[in-house]
């Protein structure tokens, strides 16, 4: 089984690019590969804690914390991107780590397969 | 070079879309992207349908967006979210996303 | 020893997203990516400017003046400073009516040798066959 990087600098709630990113990891999980997720740009905000699930939006914390605790999908946020928008670390959601951006291009060295959905 | 295309939108990113060629290119609607595979406009199918490519479109995005399999174009195959990450694995060495 | 190529493929216009600017970010990240790599192990970026993306190559913007925030300008330049390879698409310059004194091509006024080109698609076509993987933005 292979391993697949998926960068995203989509908006949480309102835009369902993340949501795509997160179903495919999903899939590709239950498929057996394994699945890094870069969040950079607005998509820092899939990062952070807090996150309350209503019908009227996108409600992805949930899902993402189960696929990390299933020791197959790894996510990590940009710090610089998180620290602008006002994310620090005691802010994150447990199990996603923060990196500098030379993460995510180390992350494609390694992977199978990148597909990075770019910002919107 | 074997190219999957996720074409996520219905009117942009044509200037990019029309130049991409591949040995083996294969286009996969999803988001918006799937209403070339279901809208007509004055009666013609989407433009994005004439290259020579292969099709699919996300069934998850299709149905959301209120349209069954019966609505598809048939140069274009219904795929779910599984297929989609056989494709990327299987059929195509690079992936991009408009 | 090995070397990953990444196409960071910019088709967005600046500001608006900021699509272009993290391309140009993360480009530039490949200068500090080793340190979670094995020795001798690389990753190589080519940025590739196509269709509106080619407007992000514009000199004299003044971002920072008017919003406190580096320019793409500035990016495109520091990519160039760390020996980037940089790709215009000529098509889309041409398109425009862009001529080659109006774009950034070079980062000599911040003591850089390497220079953007002005290439055809074909060449653009050429840089995404040889990488690894491709990044549009």
């Amino acid at each position: 089984m292979g391993k697949l990087t998926i960068g995203s600098f989509s908006s949480l709630v309102g835009s369902l690019s993340l949501d795509f990113a997160i179903k495919l990891s999903e899939a590709a999980i239950q498929k057996g590969h394994k699945v890094d997720l870069w969040v950079s740009g607005n998509a820092t905000m899939l990062s952070k804690k807090g996150q309350k699930a209503f019908k009227d939006y996108s409600a992805l914390a949930k899902k993402v914390q189960e696929l990390v605790a299933s020791g197959n999908l790894q996510v990590t946020a940009c710090e610089a991107c998180a620290e602008a928008r006002g994310y620090h670390k005691e802010d994150t959601m447990e199990g996603v780590k923060r990196f500098s951006m030379d993460w995510y291009l180390a992350s494609t060295f390694t992977a199978d397969r990148v597909l990075h959905i770019g910002g919107d | 070079m074997k190219l999957g295309v996720f074409l996520s939108d219905y009117r942009t990113g044509a200037e990019v879309f029309d130049r991409l060629t591949a040995d083996k290119l294969g286009i996969i609607l999803v988001g918006n992207g799937i209403y070339n595979a279901t809208i007509k406009e004055n009666g013609k199918p989407s433009s994005v349908l004439d290259k020579k490519a292969s099709y699919y479109v996300l069934s998850e995005d299709l149905e959301s967006r209120g349209f069954s399999a019966a609505n598809v174009d048939s140069r274009v195959k219904v795929v779910t979210y599984g297929d989609v990450v056989d494709l990327i694995f299987n059929d195509y060495e690079k992936t991009i996303w408009i | 020893m090995a070397t990953k190529k990444l196409g960071f493929v910019i088709r967005t216009l600046p500001y608006k997203i900021e699509g272009s600017r993290l391309a140009m970010t993360h480009a530039i990240s490949s200068q500090t990516v080793e340190i979670y790599l094995a020795d001798g192990d690389l990753v190589e970026p080519v940025v590739c400017f196509i269709g509106d993306g080619v407007l992000n190559c514009l000199k004299s913007q003044q971002a920072m003046k008017n919003y406190g925030l580096t320019s793409l300008e500035q990016h495109i330049k520091n990519s160039l400073l760390l020996d980037l390879n940089v790709l215009i698409c000529k098509e889309d310059v041409d398109k425009f009516g862009i001529k080659e004194e109006a774009l950034i091509m070079d980062a000599e006024d911040i003591g850089g040798e390497t220079k953007a080109k002005i290439v055809p698609y074909s060449e653009i076509q050429k840089a995404m066959e040889s990488v690894d993987h491709l990044l549009f933005c």
